[in-house]
């Protein structure tokens, strides 16, 4: 088996169904959706398509915690001992672990609220930020922007599993958030101390997880505003090692990205 | 009401547990030693492999599996500086070029249709091995002295049934034609050739035949 085993080679059996982030955001429908007055974006149960927009979401999550699954697996292999630390790669397996229950959780609840496996597309940038080099690089990627994508998405669900009666998704959303405030905190601290003596590498892991975070802003799909979908879960992120500048760098971003992306539609229309 | 000032034996009737063992403190570290080394490329393994299986149920059982022998990496580097090796790395290392080569085998499959070369290599080759080294340490070594190397073992033990017995049934489920029980078979013939050269996961003498016990029972 070879060592930084590339995206397109991700084994999927003949229900999945693989898009690219570019064809979803160069998509020309976009343009025309964009143009909808729809009110807020947040994720309610009282607007029509929220039934919906939460199976999208959470196929959303099933393919995407597959995928972290993936990375922290393929961490534990990539790199020899000089270059990952053991206690490092007990982390990643202990990560692998809980990704795959987060799997099995959001195969679940995918049942549970109507959707089948392969019913929404897969695309495979989240694995695409475990593939970095250097593993500090993956462990900002992934354990600090995705992971904390995760918990701001978590937390969003687990609010619209309360809003819209739900026990079992609120229940299971609450669990699956405990797990990401640690995979977030690991990487935190993996950051702080293998960065120590460096503050290169660190500063190059810091710039790598501000471009996955915007990637992840893209078009206003999280921040802190009725616009954005996913809200950011500032109390959470805190637990998980980001200071108060982190979280308000993190606001800044995701309001840059949704400027960006009206001024996307304004050009396209 | 019982009487305080009564004498008790220090071992109940019913606690057989002798002073003898068949390992030195030296003995029981260099084997501690090469589990570690074999667990943490097994867990690396596991984990690089979760990528390359299009099974989901396949996919998910290794990822946990992964865990399970990172903790027993864990347990395994935890001991080592209690038997005096105060640098763990330095006994973190195969039992001879032989092991070396087995694990090279037991990692090459990586394409998408060699699931059920993965798990036989790991279920029915590995895994086997590893009970069996796992237990006779448990059983040659004293009870008292090297108890806190036994408790260990005896997690490890219980997860590797359990994991054995679920990695059997997935590949029982996955061989479905007289050729896949061929390429299974093939497969496992090749690798334990190779663990067979190798003397076994601790080496020769990994179930006792080549052990050194001179000086080490009391």
């Amino acid at each position: 088996m070879r060592k930084q085993l590339p995206p397109e080679m991700l084994a999927r059996d003949s229900r999945f169904v693989r898009t690219s982030i570019m064809d979803q955001v160069m998509d020309p429908r976009n343009a025309k959706m964009g143009e909808r007055e729809l009110g807020s974006a947040r994720l309610q149960p009282e607007r029509p398509a929220a039934a919906d927009r939460a199976r999208n979401l959470m196929h959303g999550i099933f393919t995407g915690e597959i995928q972290a699954l993936e990375g922290a697996g393929r961490t534990t292999f990539d790199f020899d001992d000089d270059e990952a630390p053991f206690a490092l790669k007990l982390d990643m397996a202990r990560q692998c672990w809980d990704e795959s229950r987060h799997v099995e959780i959001s195969v679940k609840l995918g049942d549970w609220m109507g959707t089948e496996i392969g019913e929404y597309s897969e695309a495979t940038f989240l694995y695409e930020a475990a593939c970095a080099p250097d593993p500090i690089l993956r462990l900002c990627g992934v354990n600090r922007a995705l992971e904390g994508l995760a918990i701001d998405v978590f937390n969003t669900m687990r609010e619209f599993g309360d809003l819209s009666g739900d026990p079992v998704l609120e229940f299971c959303e609450d669990w699956m958030l405990a797990d990401e405030v640690t995979h977030v905190k690991m990487g935190s601290d993996w950051l702080r101390r293998l960065t120590a003596d460096d503050p290169e590498r660190r500063e190059r892991a810091l710039d790598f997880q501000r471009t996955v975070d915007k990637l992840f802003s893209l078009g206003g799909f999280r921040g802190e505003s009725e616009e954005n979908p996913i809200q950011l879960a500032r109390t959470f992120r805190s637990m998980a090692g980001f200071s108060t500048d982190e979280i308000d760098e993190l606001a800044e971003i995701a309001a840059q990205a949704q400027e960006d992306a009206r001024a996307m539609v304004a050009g396209g229309s | 009401m019982s009487d305080p000032s009564k004498p008790r034996a220090a071992f109940a009737p019913w606690d057989r547990r002798e002073l003898p063992g068949l390992f030195t403190v030296e003995e029981s570290a260099r084997r501690v030693g090469t589990y570690k080394w074999l667990e943490m490329r097994l867990f690396e393994s596991l984990g690089g492999w979760v990528a390359t299986v299009p099974e989901l149920d396949v996919k998910l059982v290794l990822g946990r599996h992964c865990y399970h022998h990172a903790w027993h990496a864990e347990l395994m580097d935890k001991r080592l500086p209690e038997l005096r090796e105060m640098n763990t790395d330095r006994l973190c290392e195969p039992a001879n070029p032989e092991m070396v080569a087995f694990v090279a085998a037991l990692q090459e499959p990586e394409a998408p249709e060699h699931t059920i070369e993965k798990l036989v290599g790991i279920f029915r080759v590995l895994l086997p091995r590893k009970i069996a080294a796992y237990t006779y340490h448990m059983n040659a070594t004293s009870r008292i002295t090297d108890s806190p190397t036994q408790r260990s073992l005896g997690f490890m033990l219980q997860d590797e049934f359990e994991d054995w017995r679920e990695g059997e049934m997935l590949l029982q489920s996955l061989i479905e034609t007289p050729e896949d029980v061929e390429r299974a078979a093939r497969r496992q013939a090749e690798l334990e050739t190779l663990v067979l050269a190798a003397g076994g996961i601790a080496g020769p003498g990994t179930l006792g035949s080549d052990v050194v016990t001179e000086g080490a029972s009391v």
